[in-house]
């Protein structure tokens, strides 16, 4: 079973090939730092309350989605990273509320506490492949959804956890707080790519084609996979715990699967196979319900169905509109 | 406690019915996995549209109960033939695309019951009325007749699979799909027959379910959250390992469910579910890879 799983994926990344992601990486930098400049401008030229937020948004689903891009470039697909999210945002506002650390003390925590539940539960749930860790990790999700509610004395249940502070009273502005949410975002990308496109990088390739080849030409299979999942779950720890810090107020629906689920929409939709799918995916999930903000339900109906066309149709996302333009016109060439 | 008659039969009459209805669900769920590497995140909110058919036909319409609950599994399964035809024959022998695509499915169904029927919570009336007793174990009539309907299903479930050319052609399917249809069987009728009992018996579910609990567009999480557990319990693809599965799962829920509360249970049934992960993450009746 663990070798269909892994030819669905290959199937999927058939149109980007592996190997190039090495010569691809200093273009993407390149773009990257393009793409950060533009993004550090562009609220400021708006000047707007509003522009800001959306742009600190971004910056958060760009941290969630790139850490969780991480663990799916090793094949897995896991339903409850925005839980992740949430343990990171809920370990942040205690230590920093209830126990009076300041803000440093409350990210740390978050991170670390993040990677940890990573860590304990990792080695478990990694031994599994395609379709049963997709099913695990949904239910860690509502699991860990069910503990935000029920345990009330540290989490505040369902009314949530109010008057967390801001980060220092200056990024209490979020033209500050942008610069924070920036910087943070840009940090994890960097590391996200640094990672792929490292010795690392070419393990966890490896481990998506055949883990069972992996194995045998000695690619630590499941250490590798431990090390990915805990070092993604940190990132979603650390998004969580700056999330917390900017709205001030958190609640258990703010982590529950259908984020989850967003996340790897944003992957989806974007592409799977490169770091700049999550990116473009990160983008459009935050800025098209903003243009659809007065029919919320039905953009969850319309995002539903764009999974499905993707998936059915497209299986490299966004990403790979390039090869589907490349292959119509060489179709059409070809008939002319 | 335990030794009080009054509790244990509660306990025993809970973990039937809610056993039964778990077993349909993770049944379908299976099915569909065996035969079309299809794993159908949409799988809660076909329960759902069953729980919804219920509620019109028996509560609303003011058929008889019986007549209404015969008729949800053609009333949802049918007209899901348009779904296999628009969304998951494009995702057959897909199994990672299908995961995500249907996941999308799943989000599109709830935001459309959503914006169809709002988020409040309707309750289908009880059908019957008054209680049995057995020496000394007490149990209400329709939990009774919850669990006889769902007996009712498996085992026509069972005469379909065991008994007939088409359930063979489904058995021989879920082995090998090129190799039955080299052998002559009509694949693509195969998937269709499969997807109809699968979704029959999940809408059937869903009706049973609502009547216990309530209907609404977010119904079908539990029954969503049932069958993961179930399946991988039992195993994927296994339809004995499914029976085994719900059994556990709806026994565990009704004993610590009786005793401590709804989400220990859940609490419990997820611990399960890792410490079998740890030993026999293959489940109690499947296969090792």
């Amino acid at each position: 079973m663990a070798s269909i799983a892994s030819t669905d994926v290959a199937s999927a990344s058939e149109t980007a090939p592996v190997t190039g992601s090495d010569r691809m990486s200093r273009t993407t930098i390149v773009m990257l730092a393009v793409v950060a400049m533009v993004l550090a401008i562009v609220p400021y030229a708006i000047n707007e309350r509003f522009g800001y937020h959306i742009a600190i948004i971004v910056c958060f689903a760009a941290i969630g989605a790139c850490s969780l891009h991480l663990i799916i470039r090793t094949g897995h697909v896991s339903l409850c990273h925005s839980a992740f999210v949430g343990v990171g945002a809920y370990v942040s506002a205690y230590v920093a509320v209830t126990l009076g650390f300041p803000f440093l003390g409350g990210l740390v925590a978050g991170t670390l506490a993040s990677a940890l539940l990573a860590l304990l539960i990792g080695p478990i749930i990694l031994r599994l492949t395609g379709k049963y860790f997709v099913l695990i990790t949904f239910l860690l999700g509502e699991i860990l959804r069910m503990v935000f509610m029920d345990w009330q004395s540290v989490t505040g249940g369902a009314n949530g956890f109010n008057d967390i502070p801001a980060p220092a009273p200056v990024f209490a502005n979020p033209k500050w707080f942008y610069l924070l949410a920036l910087g943070a975002a840009a940090f994890c990308i960097a590391v996200c790519g640094r990672i792929l496109s490292s010795e690392i990088g070419r393990f966890v390739n490896a481990i998506r084609e055949s883990e069972t080849l992996a194995e045998c030409v000695g690619v630590p299979v499941i250490r590798t996979k431990i090390l990915i999942f805990v070092i993604a779950c940190a990132f979603a720890g650390f998004a969580g715990s700056l999330m917390a810090h900017y709205a001030r107020y958190i609640s258990p629906p703010n982590f529950g699967p259908i984020e989850s689920l967003n996340l790897v929409i944003m992957n989806v939709i974007g592409g799977m196979n490169t770091l700049i799918g999550p990116l473009i995916g990160a983008f459009f999930l935050v800025l098209v319900p903003e243009l659809l903000r007065d029919y919320v339900q039905l953009q969850h109906v319309i995002f539903g169905i764009v999974l499905i066309v993707v998936m059915a149709f497209m299986p490299g996302g966004m990403a790979s509109l390039k090869d589907v333009y490349a292959l119509m016109t060489r179709r059409s060439g070809r008939k002319s | 406690m335990l030794t009080s008659p009054i509790v244990l039969g509660q306990i025993v009459v809970n973990g039937l019915s809610l056993s039964s209805i778990y077993i349909l669900v993770a049944l379908g769920f299976t099915l569909l996995f065996g035969i079309m590497r299809v794993v159908n995140f949409a799988h809660g909110e076909f329960a759902m549209l069953g729980g919804f058919s219920l509620y019109y036909l028996y509560a609303v319409f003011k058929l008889p109960w019986l007549l209404a609950i015969v008729l949800v599994p053609f009333m949802v399964a049918l007209p899901a033939l348009l779904l296999e035809w628009l969304v998951f024959r494009w995702f057959y022998q897909k199994m990672f695309q299908s995961m995500i695509g249907l996941l999308g499915l799943n989000m599109a169904m709830i935001y459309t019951a959503l914006i169809a029927w709002d988020a409040f919570e309707r309750n289908i009336p009880a059908a019957f009325d008054g209680i049995v007793r057995f020496g000394g174990i007490i149990a209400p009539i329709d939990r009774l007749v919850t669990i006889g309907i769902s007996l009712l299903a498996l085992a026509g479930f069972y005469l379909l699979m065991v008994h007939t050319r088409w359930g063979l052609a489904m058995r021989a399917a879920a082995q090998d799909v090129d190799i039955a249809a080299t052998q002559g069987i009509d694949t693509r009728r195969i998937y269709k027959l499969a997807f109809v009992v699968a979704i029959g018996l999940a809408a059937l579910a869903g009706a049973l379910y609502g009547q216990i609990y309530s209907v609404s567009p977010f119904m079908g999480e539990r029954p969503l959250f049932v069958a993961f557990v179930v399946v991988i319990l039992g195993g994927m693809g296994s339809i004995p390992g499914a029976a085994l599965g719900g059994v556990l799962l709806g026994f565990t829920e009704s004993l610590l469910g009786t005793l401590y509360g709804g989400s220990v249970a859940a609490y419990a049934s997820f611990g399960i579910v890792i410490l079998l992960l740890i030993f026999r993450p293959w489940g109690l009746l499947g296969k090792p890879e």
